[in-house]
């Protein structure tokens, strides 16, 4: 579906991705692999599954939504590769089930990059 | 023309931005009070007001006057310096070094463990390691400074002056008389000199 947009010319937004005015979508549909900000981090949140009670409140409170909850599993799933390590899941957890852990303990989970971003 | 010395120095945003500009202030400095030639500026690209992104910052020092026109970059890292140890794991910070580059981090842990998370270590010819955040006891010492910024703290006063002496003895580019002159934090700067671990790989 082509759109114009003034002094911008037209656009063709795919059929699938076409939401009427107002719509609420679940966001985000799609990972933006360009931006890749795992090196940003220098503590990365560990959960303990155990205290852990599923309010999913650190999926709300994530600014780049980083926690997933898996049904089928029944468990909350961390986003490595675009986690900045801002903690506020952290302070957020009403359960206390998350920790901060210094990056440098892990061997993985950092996307590694050639430049900056 | 005489052989220019790029030094890269890799800090994060915001929290250790001044800390990193005020690294390559003091060095700058302390070169040109020895005579040299010397350029001291940010990375043009970065993102500097970004809490915890990566920055770089660069100097170059010379004997004659430097003739790099329009390159804003350290393109041929011979020193790369890094404020914050985690930089290591998600950045190749040695990118463009040739082969016997010196490498300084401000790190707690041991060399052989930062040198796991460098892939391309073989071109290395000297690592080091200070530990400059127990030094001064702390990692920010203020936002000022930053763009636009006036600097009220002065020069050195957090990580810098450990971080300088440090890259001083490694080095040998500049002299520790100098450096004491221009840092607000002397015994820091002294401490960061007679601190560092120096491991000389084959």
């Amino acid at each position: 579906m082509a759109k114009e947009l003034p002094g911008y010319g037209t656009i063709d937004v795919p059929k699938d991705r076409v939401v009427p005015f107002g719509a609420v979508t679940p966001a985000p549909v799609c990972q933006q692999d360009l931006f890749q900000t795992s090196n940003w981090r220098i503590v990365r949140p560990v959960k303990d599954d155990e205290k852990c009670t599923r309010c999913l409140i650190c999926y709300l409170s994530c600014p780049d939504a980083c926690w997933v909850y898996k049904e089928e599993e029944d468990v909350m799933e961390w986003v490595n590769n675009f986690c900045k390590g801002c903690q506020i899941c952290i302070q957020e957890c009403p359960s206390g089930a998350l920790t901060a852990a210094p990056e440098l303990d892990f061997p993985d989970g950092v996307v590694r990059l050639n430049k900056p971003f | 023309m005489a052989k220019v010395h790029e030094i890269t120095v890799w800090a994060r945003g915001v929290i250790m931005d001044k800390e990193g500009r005020d690294v390559i202030n003091i060095f700058a400095q302390a070169a040109q009070m020895e005579g040299k030639f010397a350029q001291a500026f940010d990375n043009y690209e970065d993102l500097p007001d970004r809490v915890l992104v990566t920055v770089r910052k660069y100097v170059r020092l010379s004997d004659e006057a430097i003739e790099h026109k329009y390159v804003y970059t350290n393109d041929h890292p011979e020193v790369v310096v890094v404020i914050e140890p985690t930089i290591v794991k998600g950045i190749d910070i040695l990118r463009g070094m040739e082969k016997g580059g010196t490498l300084i981090i401000n790190t707690n842990r041991s060399i052989e463990e930062m040198l796991k998370f460098i892939p391309n270590a073989n071109l290395l010819g000297t690592v080091a390691t200070v530990d400059a955040d127990a030094i001064t006891g702390v990692r920010t010492v203020d936002f000022s400074g930053s763009e636009g910024g006036g600097d009220t703290s002065g020069i050195g006063k957090g990580i810098a002056s450990p971080m300088a002496g440090a890259i001083a003895k490694v080095t040998g580019l500049i002299k520790k008389e100098n450096l004491a002159k221009i840092v607000s934090d002397v015994s820091g700067m002294e401490r960061g000199y007679n601190e560092v671990k120096i491991k000389k790989l084959g």
